[in-house]
């Protein structure tokens, strides 16, 4: 229930964001840094939800544990460097994943 | 214009109009290949988080903006506080405002209920899409329809995505920790966006401060996180400035 009531919230609350400079437009204009930041939101969110979720599947597990995510990181940065394409990432990084688990993890 | 307008505009030139839906949808083409493989992500996400796969699949029509609803299905699932996934889901919306903001120079004066509709399928492609349309002029009722073939066919492309990763993720064995290709995919995304020293400094500043705040309670660690991330990209862009 408490899910259901959250993602409502959520989605009322961007649904009003989205009609909001819609209805203020003619009176109000942005204040400069929230313009500036917009920007940066997306590569901000995204690198603290990957982080958080690296961080949970490595830290505090003992080293067997922590090397295949870890590992599969690696290839998954080193993938989309070489290749310049987003998708490389969970292309190269789950195979790893996979591999580094049957050799040393659960 | 009023609604009536509208449809006798449409009704006069159906043919243009065809023609301009039509380029809308063929100018979102490109974004589906990013997308679609996202929203297959989130819809795993929702199938193998500790919230009903229905729950998760809910966020695809109510929130419609593919990191909110991740950061919302990984939070719940992890248990953090509902007031903790609310804010964290808001504050990366937060960018819609500006979105709307540019959108409300060409939506001035058109019906309340397109306003409405145009509103809700507002989302980083779209909003592409549709201003890239509205910059090169001309009728702006043209580029209402070009901006609705594109926007409506990304929602139907997105909330199949969603739909068929949700079936297909609650059938997948747990020893493939498919769980994890979510972040894997966001380093993806964040790896394609770090083109200047300022977007570098957000990045790199988020994820530390994440790692380091993960223990924190309600999972405050991402909101947190996120906010440091913005406040050291405007810091590194006043000073480059």
């Amino acid at each position: 229930m408490t899910a259901f009531v959250v993602i409502v919230l959520a989605g009322m609350g961007s649904y009003v964001f989205r009609v909001s400079m819609l209805v203020l437009a003619e009176r109000a204009r942005l204040p400069e840094p929230l313009e500036r930041a917009s920007g940066f939101v997306a590569p901000a969110a995204f690198a603290a939800l990957a982080a958080t979720g690296v961080a949970a599947a490595s830290l505090g597990a003992d080293v067997a544990t922590a090397v295949p995510p870890l590992g599969a990181v690696a290839a998954a940065v080193a993938a989309v460097r070489l290749t310049r394409r987003s998708y490389a990432a969970p292309l190269v990084g789950m195979p790893v994943l996979w591999l580094l688990t049957a050799l040393v993890g659960d | 214009m009023h609604t009536t307008d509208v449809i006798a505009d449409v009704v006069a030139t159906p043919r243009g109009y065809a023609d301009e839906l039509a380029g809308g949808a063929r100018a979102m083409l490109p974004w589906l290949a990013g997308v679609v493989p996202f929203g297959l992500v989130i819809g795993v996400a929702a199938a193998q988080a500790n919230i009903s796969t229905f729950a998760g699949w809910l966020t695809g029509p109510l929130i419609y903006g593919g990191s909110a609803q991740i950061a919302t299905i990984e939070m719940l699932s992890a248990g953090a506080s509902p007031a903790v996934v609310v804010l964290t889901a808001l504050v990366i919306n937060l960018r819609l405002v500006l979105y709307s903001g540019a959108m409300a120079a060409y939506w001035r004066g058109t019906p309340r209920w397109w306003r409405a509709l145009a509103a809700y399928l507002l989302i980083d492609p779209s909003f592409v899409v549709g201003s890239d349309r509205y910059e090169r002029g001309g009728d702006h009722t043209r580029g209402h329809v070009h901006y609705l073939g594109g926007a409506v066919l990304l929602w139907v492309a997105w909330l199949l995505a969603i739909t068929a990763g949700a079936t297909l993720g609650a059938r997948i064995p747990a020893a493939l920790h498919l769980e994890f290709v979510v972040p894997l995919y966001l380093i993806g995304e964040v790896s394609r966006r770090l083109s200047d020293v300022a977007t570098r400094r957000a990045a790199l500043t988020a994820a530390v401060v994440a790692v380091v705040a993960f223990a924190l309670p309600l999972h405050l660690g991402v909101l947190l996180a996120i906010v440091a991330g913005l406040a050291a990209g405007l810091t590194a862009q006043g000073v480059r400035s």
